[in-house]
């Protein structure tokens, strides 16, 4: 097992956002976090990463996480999160070199498999959203830590890239990296999760296996919207043929 | 074995980038020669330093242009490395100890030492360096605002320093007013300093720069994925502030409130060496003090015997550049 929470809650600002949670990630394994925004999914991560304060007991390789020191936490812990600022005029080669560590043993796969070759020498100010967000994914990928905690991975990125993003996903969990990531896209999360975290934004954590959690009242009920099953898939109702559907108990 | 793999990916790239920038070095190091020999034949009366014979000549070289052209170096990059680490610790590229009303608490600090001592250089100093540390302080309480709303603070603090100065100035004995005004302005014929100590002042600040560029280039990455990287934000904060602060102490003390130097110095830099601070800081301590060079050459010969202020050329010199790589940058 490599993360464990137990009553762990997060509060930002003054506001519980998520209480009482219990839950494990263990090696080769996926949990998505879903829940609508500002119920706390990146804080959650940014407490697992520990970037920012939590109560309860969490221990990481079996060991309290406050045990590790920041360095030792580096080589265990690799978080993905909001787009660095482009003020100092860094290259994408020079970003790359900052996320390599000891074991990083070839990037040119990670390079190819989200076509950020052209741009290794052009400054990410430069870059557009989703190209940064490629950037940020291939440094992602140079951290050889056990644990990725991923927030949003997909975000600003073209179909093609979501793609290669979630085959890349599936891909480490096969290698045995444990994963933890915030998704939005469903069919993203129903693809991939191993285990779900769904938080509701009202203080309120649910854990449990992917099949069990991801049926349509649950998560029509979390997100507040009406869902429709599309074969196994879950797709938000866009032309609105369920809209009296949603319920919220 | 990671640097094989990226050398691999682009091996061209990088190989001409790398002779790009090695070609800059020469040039950067070029100009520096260039420019203290020209700052040594340059003054009231034009010497040639490779040639020149009379123990006049010599002793106008040597014991007194040499002195100041290290002065003026170790100043200038003393300013444009505390600017370098402003910037990377605000977390904005517009920082600088003059830009946030760091230079109008030391001016108020020094004419604070000259009403009280206006015969003593060295409590005039002493009032700078404290005013200047008192002036990092309180842009320090700020900073937690945010690097935005922080440099707006500096503004209105610049204005308030600006508004104590001129009360004290007005207080201030007449036989005190032009040491104040040519202090304010940047002037390095008065500098109580040794020279042997300003060098060393220079060589530690780059070394202990160099010491944390590892950290200070995560820290461009944001507060949050440097502290992902291992870095302790915290700790290299305080590290940070301190060798800022001390660094544009001794600077200011040394030579009086000279602008824009740690601002467009430490930006010029970034465009010819890239931002990794491994190269941006030894560029920039060597850039900062060929600039001073430059303009204090400048500020002895325009109006020779008399000497222009060098604070005024860094300022005529600097904001024109700066503005032009504001708008090259946007």
């Amino acid at each position: 097992m490599m993360l464990r929470l137990k009553n762990m809650s997060v509060q930002r600002a003054g506001r519980q956002l998520i209480s009482g949670l219990d839950c494990a990630l263990h090696h080769g394994e996926i949990i998505v976090v879903l829940g609508p925004n500002g119920a706390g999914k990146s804080s959650l991560l940014l407490a697992l990463a520990g970037l920012i304060p939590l109560t309860g007991e969490l221990e990481l390789c079996g060991k309290p996480l406050s045990s590790y020191a920041r360095s030792e936490l580096t080589e265990k812990i690799a978080w993905q999160g909001e787009l660095p600022p482009t003020e100092f005029g860094l290259t994408v080669q020079q970003r790359l070199e900052l996320s390599m560590m000891h074991g990083t043993a070839s990037i040119e796969q990670a390079v190819a498999s989200m076509d950020i070759g052209d741009l290794l020498n052009r400054a990410l100010g430069e870059l557009s959203s989703g190209e940064r967000q490629r950037v940020e994914l291939v440094a992602l990928m140079l951290r050889t830590t056990p644990i990725w905690l991923l927030d949003e991975p997909t975000a600003h990125l073209d179909l093609k890239h979501q793609v290669e993003c979630v085959k890349m996903l599936k891909a480490e969990r096969s290698k045995g990296r444990a994963i933890m990531t915030v998704l939005h896209d469903m069919q993203q999360a129903m693809a991939i999760a191993d285990q779900l975290i769904l938080v509701d934004g009202y203080g309120h954590a649910e854990y449990g296996a992917a099949k069990q959690l991801c049926n349509r009242n649950h998560l029509s009920r979390l997100f507040e919207v009406a869902l429709m099953e599309q074969g196994d898939i879950l797709t938000p109702d866009y032309r609105g043929e369920l809209n009296d559907e949603i319920t919220r108990s | 074995m990671r640097r094989i793999g990226l050398i691999a990916i682009w091996q061209h790239g990088n190989d001409e980038m790398a002779m790009v920038k090695g070609v800059r070095w020469l040039m950067l190091l070029l100009t520096l020669v260039a420019c203290l020999l020209l700052g040594l034949a340059m003054g009231e009366q034009w010497i040639n330093p490779l040639c020149a014979d009379s123990p006049m000549d010599k002793m106008i070289l040597w014991d007194l242009r040499f002195p100041r052209l290290l002065t003026a170096f170790a100043v200038g990059g003393m300013l444009a490395l505390a600017g370098g680490w402003f910037q990377v610790l605000l977390g904005n590229p517009l920082a600088e100890p003059y830009v946030l009303g760091v230079a109008g608490s030391a001016s108020a600090g020094a004419v604070t030492g000259l009403m009280f001592v206006p015969e003593s250089a060295w409590v005039m100093s002493a009032g700078a360096f404290i005013g200047a540390w008192v002036g990092i302080v309180v842009v320090l309480f700020f900073s937690r605002l945010g690097s935005n709303r922080m440099l707006l603070a500096g503004v209105v603090l610049a204005a308030f320093w600006s508004a104590l100065l001129a009360l004290l100035l007005a207080l201030l004995p007449e036989q005190g007013l032009y040491r104040a005004f040519s202090w304010m302005m940047g002037d390095l014929s008065h500098s109580d300093l040794p020279v042997s100590l300003l060098l060393l002042v220079w060589t530690i600040a780059l070394l202990a720069g160099l010491a944390l560029s590892g950290s200070l280039d995560r820290l461009l990455l944001g507060e949050r994925h440097a502290k992902a990287l291992g870095v302790n934000v915290k700790q290299l904060r305080q590290r940070l502030l301190l060798l800022a602060s001390a660094v544009t102490a001794v600077a200011v003390t040394a030579a009086g409130t000279i602008g824009f130097v740690g601002l467009v110095i430490p930006h010029l830099m970034r465009l010819l060496f890239g931002s990794l601070h491994r190269a941006v800081l030894p560029a920039s301590a060597i850039g900062g003090g060929l600039l001073l060079v430059l303009a204090d050459s400048a500020a002895r010969t325009v109006i020779a015997p008399a000497e222009l202020p060098v604070g005024i050329l860094t300022a005529i010199i600097g904001v024109p550049v700066f503005l032009y790589l504001l708008v090259r940058r946007s």
